[in-house]
């Protein structure tokens, strides 16, 4: 994939407004409509279509935190994924475990109210994350050494991520 | 993505779920996680005097392909000495499974969480022969 920052043309940041890439999406949207494009020749039209997918699929990557991380990391030449990625320390497997165990426990009880104190904690954890990748990437300002140490980081993210997908998925099942 | 039918059916019909006494020292526990998915996998052997696996659980919260790749390591597992348990290799479940490319590391895992809850075995065994 092209570098989504580059896509959209906003800096190479963890921390981003949010509110002005999704503008910045909006207007080269606009501006690369296929309507604008009707008489244009086969090219040209093939040409801004496939740009306009690229906004899309860049915007898609930026507004979600992970997808964001690996962005920048590709850009700093760190390796992610199963590839790159330390272990999880056990700590985290074992507390990503037992709040498996007590969430499946509390579906099975049907208590709600349980559920949202999971999912509470598991969304503050999350936020902690995002915040030390945002002071993080900011620090390593693209030096791939700085950035591998935020690995563990982003790989607990993506554990609580999981996580969380499946309270969502929990509480949909409930609301049923 | 099409799940094969052995997968759907370890996946419908897990076998050895639940959990064996972590503190017993007859009891290893492997405890592993995939960094690219987030799925995480427990795994415990429980081993006779006679250096045979008697029993082995699991508990997996992943996709479909994990589930089953933990629930046949169990299944081989039992009735397995520890030695012959070590060369269980996640090829031989990715195979007996029909496990798409995309889901090799759910056997990895599988294959992980089987080595590590060995380790845990005999680093139990070697710390009460210590103690002896």
């Amino acid at each position: 994939m092209n570098d989504p920052f580059q896509t959209l043309g906003v800096d190479a940041r963890f921390d981003l407004d949010l509110g002005a890439v999704e503008k910045r999406h909006r207007d080269l949207s606009r501006a690369l409509h296929p309507d604008r494009y009707a008489d244009a020749s086969a090219t040209e039209r093939r040409m801004s279509l496939s740009r306009a997918i690229e906004v899309n699929e860049a915007w898609r990557a930026l507004r979600d935190p992970v997808r964001r991380a690996e962005a920048l990391l590709t850009r700093a030449g760190v390796a992610f994924g199963d590839a790159g990625e330390p272990k999880a320390p056990p700590t985290l497997l074992m507390e990503m475990m037992e709040a498996r165990e007590e969430l499946s426990e509390a579906a099975h009880a049907k208590d709600a109210a349980r559920i949202a104190g999971i999912a509470s904690r598991v969304r503050d954890r999350e936020a902690g994350c995002v915040e030390r990748l945002g002071r993080g990437f900011d620090a390593a300002a693209g030096d791939a050494g700085k950035a591998i140490a935020l690995l563990p980081t982003l790989g607990e993210l993506r554990y609580l991520r999981r996580l969380e997908d499946e309270i969502s998925a929990i509480e949909e099942t409930l609301a049923e | 993505m099409a799940y094969s039918e052995k997968v759907i059916e370890h996946y419908e019909n897990p076998r050895n779920v639940g959990t064996l006494d972590k503190d017993d020292p007859t009891v290893g526990t492997g405890l592993v996680g995939a960094p690219a998915c987030g799925d995480v996998m427990r795994l415990q052997i429980k081993v006779g005097d006679d250096g045979v696996i008697e029993d082995a659980k699991f508990k997996t919260f992943g996709c479909g392909s994990a589930i089953a790749s933990s629930s046949l390591a169990t299944e081989w597992l039992k009735g397995k000495s520890v030695d012959e348990a070590e060369t269980i290799k996640n090829s031989m479940i990715a195979e007996e499974l029909n496990l798409p490319p995309v889901k090799i590391h759910c056997s990895v895992l599988a294959e992980d969480a089987i080595k590590s809850a060995i380790a845990d075995f005999r680093a139990k065994q070697a710390a009460k022969r210590e103690l002896t």
